[in-house]
């Protein structure tokens, strides 16, 4: 640290002797270093600044800061750091939805009326007034905008009064509420009424309500800079306090690690397979916080009847596979031991533990239990041959499995599931593929057993989930293209219990719909879960303070874009 | 005359072929990009809903839509407009400015690099063949020592031992992006001071690594020109050292490397993707490497048009150039 404090000062005297010389007025002070130049000694909350690594690697391409873009190529901060959306829903924790520029909504029982109550005295950070015809403005897009709506309306939205909007479904509408209150940008309509698709623009200088603004010429193709926005509704503990927030580009983790330790990065989110070491190195500055969000499975192409071939295609050759398993040993050997225990339902056992309807569907088996898998296979019929793997009607217990090459987690994941599963008489052939082709084969259907994670769709409600993963809407005959249930799961039971979720707003019918899916997922394990990979997020406490940590999860902290919960860290965390 | 027909018309015929090539090889790859997208979108927690692989299809429209050949014309048409598209995995970014933002840095840093590999290789290379057997034709050995080091191996060293252990030189970036207040890019003194800083350890990484190859090259045709008879001839007429050194046995002793630098000059523009990643560098290699993982066909192709186009300028350039100082490359036709 001592000696990156004489680069900058020798760096930043470079400058201002450089700029003394060509007879440029201004001053060169470097907030982000903390105290590191004499410029910053005693220095003033203004100067306050933290900076942060998105995961943002190589350039970025434009200064695309358009809420509405939806092919995620919008920059990190643009969603709930300079837009807000009504509500924020935290995956990181059980807890209410967080009111921002709403204050309460609520359903009709039908299900077919939101009826949203609206924050008052809201500023955009070019100083109007945010008024309810604003937000009716913007929801309005999300409902009628072919662009973002995928070609149906489902919706009216119409103000209410001057606090008040109201939305009127067509039919049920209930799955639509996390989409509508929190992930949809509030815009200011008189700036964005005149566009003809709102989604295909990249909106350089954003006007929004967040607690940050982009600063004057804050985008360069190598950091985003923003600055408080002075316009912002909240105060006290809602209020903003640091200056600056600075979004840089590094090229890999190595770069972000290094970043991390001199102190040039305040808040990242990598995976980091030293971080315990870099912690106890750094006296108490850089703390984390886990935030384990999507399960690593192990994808099979399951359903014979869509046109996938295999042994994978028996449900008891799948549960062996579950029981062959050593998660331990996966977790230490491919997840450093950050990962944490998946329930065989799919759900979060953390957030999503009070709709896991049976205790013991909480945790999947943490040691291997061969025995346990082979018994399952000989029930099945399988009958062990003198190779050591098991043989039915002349086919061998024999799969491939495709994984991303340099994927590492996924890499080792793979090979230690070839010796795991040579206990239990499977053998299982490795094949790491590029992303495209993986990604091709997924959703192609032509794999049979895939590496892939599960992972959390719009909310924590189960609905969003299942429905992606398991309905049969979603998928397609093998060969051709799938929405998003790559392993061709169909089952009609499954596909009523999701409808139902859809139209219902009961908590007890919720359960007993939850519970039919998850016996059919016990039962049939199209995805074998392994471990709930972790979320990492390092924090480097001597600029700032306040990081969501290990029982303060007051949002889900990572710096991603899409993460409407970037602008409440944001907006909480505070000078040292 | 006709030589010089000739070469433009082959060029000609080899551009259009690179085009075309550039097409369709991206197609050919397996998997599209819209799958590609989504499934990275899920996995980075942007909700995906059933519409929105139909948005984003539609949204993307025209590419992949229409037969192949369809497709191969509008790609002629827009090329012969400059025009060379949007970004797919960058969406609704321009290729054009893409391109434009990420070269300037891979050709300033990689260029200047070359040149100084090329001048100071050829230098010590012309001095050792001169002399052979003295204390610069010993250190041939030595410099390939750096050449024959993986690449990225020595990068890795020198940011270990430089901006890590020592710290003398950052470990990151084009220049200082973790300034308050920002420093623009442009012509002004603090931001060409931080980009010449941060671009001594790439550029040494460059040069070390290359400067061996030239050396060699040179050292040995310096050696065999040595041996020619006009050499004995410019010696017996009393010329002073100096002037045959120079004028009769640099001169010609030259030529291949001439060739070789021209080329190596037009791939200034791939990049150098190691260099750039070890060094979090802002150059193209990154821009290119990531157009291919993502199968961002307008992005790939955009990169390939710029890399075809300069390699075959620089070839061009040498052929004309060869032609005028050693005529005996156009003797055969005349």
């Amino acid at each position: 640290m001592g000696v990156s404090r004489f680069r900058k000062m020798g760096l930043s005297l470079v400058g201002v002797a450089l700029l003394a010389s060509l007879g440029l007025t201004g001053c060169s002070n470097n907030p982000g270093g903390g105290s590191s130049t004499g410029a910053d000694d005693g220095a003033k909350a203004d100067d306050s600044a933290i900076t942060v690594f998105s995961g943002q690697v190589g350039n970025y391409t434009a200064p695309n800061f358009n809420p509405f873009n939806n092919t995620g190529a919008f920059l990190q901060p643009t969603q709930g750091a300079i837009y807000e959306s009504l509500f924020y829903f935290n995956k990181a924790q059980v807890s209410d939805p967080v009111p921002l520029l709403g204050q309460s909504y609520s359903w009709n029982d039908d299900g077919t009326v939101l009826t949203i109550k609206i924050r008052e005295g809201v500023k955009f950070s070019d100083g109007t007034a945010m008024t309810a015809d604003d937000v009716a403005f913007s929801l309005n897009l999300y409902a009628s905008e072919p662009s973002m709506n995928g070609g149906t309306q489902r919706y009216d939205v119409k103000k209410v009064d001057d606090t008040t909007v109201e939305l009127d479904f067509y039919e049920v509408g209930f799955t639509m509420e996390a989409a509508i209150v929190s992930t949809q940008a509030i815009v200011p309509k008189a700036l964005w009424e005149d566009i003809d698709d709102p989604t295909s623009g990249t909106n350089e200088n954003p006007v929004g309500t967040g607690p940050y603004m982009l600063a004057d010429n804050g985008y360069t193709p190598q950091a985003i800079t923003l600055q408080r926005n002075p316009n912002y509704w909240g105060t006290g503990d809602e209020a903003p306090t640091i200056e600056w927030v600075r979004y840089v580009t590094l090229a890999n983790a190595d770069a972000a690690t290094t970043a991390l330790q001199q102190g040039e990065v305040d808040w990242m989110g990598s995976f980091l397979p030293t971080l315990d070491d870099i912690v106890a190195d750094s006296n108490g500055a850089i703390t984390y916080s886990n935030t384990p969000l999507n399960t690593t499975s192990l994808f099979a192409c399951m359903n014979p009847d869509l046109g996938c071939s295999g042994p994978q295609t028996d449900p008891a050759v799948r549960q062996a596979m579950y029981y062959a398993m050593d998660r331990t040993q996966l977790n230490e050997q491919a997840g450093a031991g950050f990962g944490t225990p998946a329930s065989p339902t799919l759900l979060l056992n953390t957030v999503n533990e009070p709709q896991i309807t049976n205790q013991d569907w909480l945790e999947t088996p943490q040691t291997a239990d061969p025995a346990k898998a082979k018994s399952l296979l000989e029930a099945a019929g399988w009958a062990l041959g003198d190779d050591g793997i098991y043989a039915k009607d002349g086919q061998r217990l024999s799969m491939t499995v495709i994984d991303v090459s340099g994927w590492t987690d996924y890499n080792t994941i793979a090979q230690l599931l070839v010796g795991q599963f040579a206990e239990a008489g499977i053998e299982l052939i490795v094949s790491d593929i590029a992303q495209n082709a993986w990604t091709q084969a997924e959703v192609s259907g032509s794999y049979q057993l895939s590496l892939n994670s599960v992972n959390m769709q719009a909310s924590s409600d189960p609905y969003f989930l299942y429905n992606y993963y398991l309905s049969s809407g979603a998928t397609a005959k093998v060969g051709e293209s799938t929405q998003s249930n790559n392993t061709r799961y169909s089952n009609t039971e499954v596909d009523d219990a999701i409808a139902t979720l859809a139209t219902t707003n009961d908590d007890a019918v919720k359960a007993e719909q939850y519970g039919i899916i998850q016996q059919h997922l016990i039962d049939e394990m199209p995805m074998i879960p392994i471990y709930v990979n972790s979320a990492l997020c390092e924090y480097n406490n001597s600029h700032a303070t306040g990081w969501p940590e290990e029982g303060n999860l007051y949002v889900f902290p990572l710096p991603w874009g899409g993460n409407w919960g970037t602008g409440i860290l944001l907006r909480t965390v505070r000078p040292v | 005359m006709r030589f010089y027909i000739q070469k433009l018309l082959f060029y000609a015929a080899a551009f259009w072929a690179a085009i075309t090539l550039n097409f369709f090889i991206p197609r050919w790859m397996p998997g599209n990009p819209v799958d590609l997208l989504i499934s990275k979108m899920s996995a980075g927690g942007i909700p995906v809903t059933p519409e929105t692989k139909a948005i984003i299809t539609t949204q993307l429209g025209g590419i992949g839509q229409g037969s192949l050949l369809e497709q191969y014309w509008a790609y002629l048409k827009n090329l012969a407009h400059g025009d060379l598209g949007v970004s797919i995995s960058n969406y609704p970014a321009q290729v054009s400015s893409i391109l434009g933002q990420a070269l300037p840095w891979t050709i300033t840093l990689i260029g200047l690099s070359t040149v100084i590999a090329f001048t100071v290789g050829i230098l010590l290379g012309m001095f050792a063949g001169w002399k052979r057997g003295s204390f610069l034709d010993n250190l041939i050995p030595f410099v390939t020592f750096f050449q024959a080091m993986p690449y990225f191996w020595m990068a890795l060293i020198l940011l270990l031992v430089f901006s890590r252990i020592v710290q003398w030189f950052p470990f990151a970036g084009g220049y200082d992006t973790f300034a308050f207040p920002p420093i623009m890019p442009g012509f002004n003194g603090e931001f060409i001071t931080s980009a010449l800083y941060h671009g001594v350890l790439p550029a040494t990484t460059i040069v070390l690594s290359s400067v061996a190859g030239w050396m060699m090259g040179m050292r040995n045709m310096m050696v065999s020109t040595l041996s020619e008879d006009y050499i004995l001839t410019a010696e017996a007429k009393g010329l002073s050292p100096r002037r045959v050194r120079m004028v009769y046995a640099a001169r010609n002793a030259i030529l291949p490397s001439l060739s070789g630098f021209a080329i190596s000059l037009g791939f200034v523009v791939a990049g150098s993707i190691v260099t750039e990643q070890v060094f979090s560098y802002p150059g193209i290699g990154y821009t290119l490497w990531s157009s291919v993982a993502n199968n961002d066909y307008p992005l790939m192709q955009g990169c390939f048009l710029v890399i075809s186009v300069a390699v075959l300028a620089a070839n061009l350039v040498v052929d004309l150039l060869l032609g005028i100082i050693d005529p005996r490359t156009r003797s055969t036709t005349a």
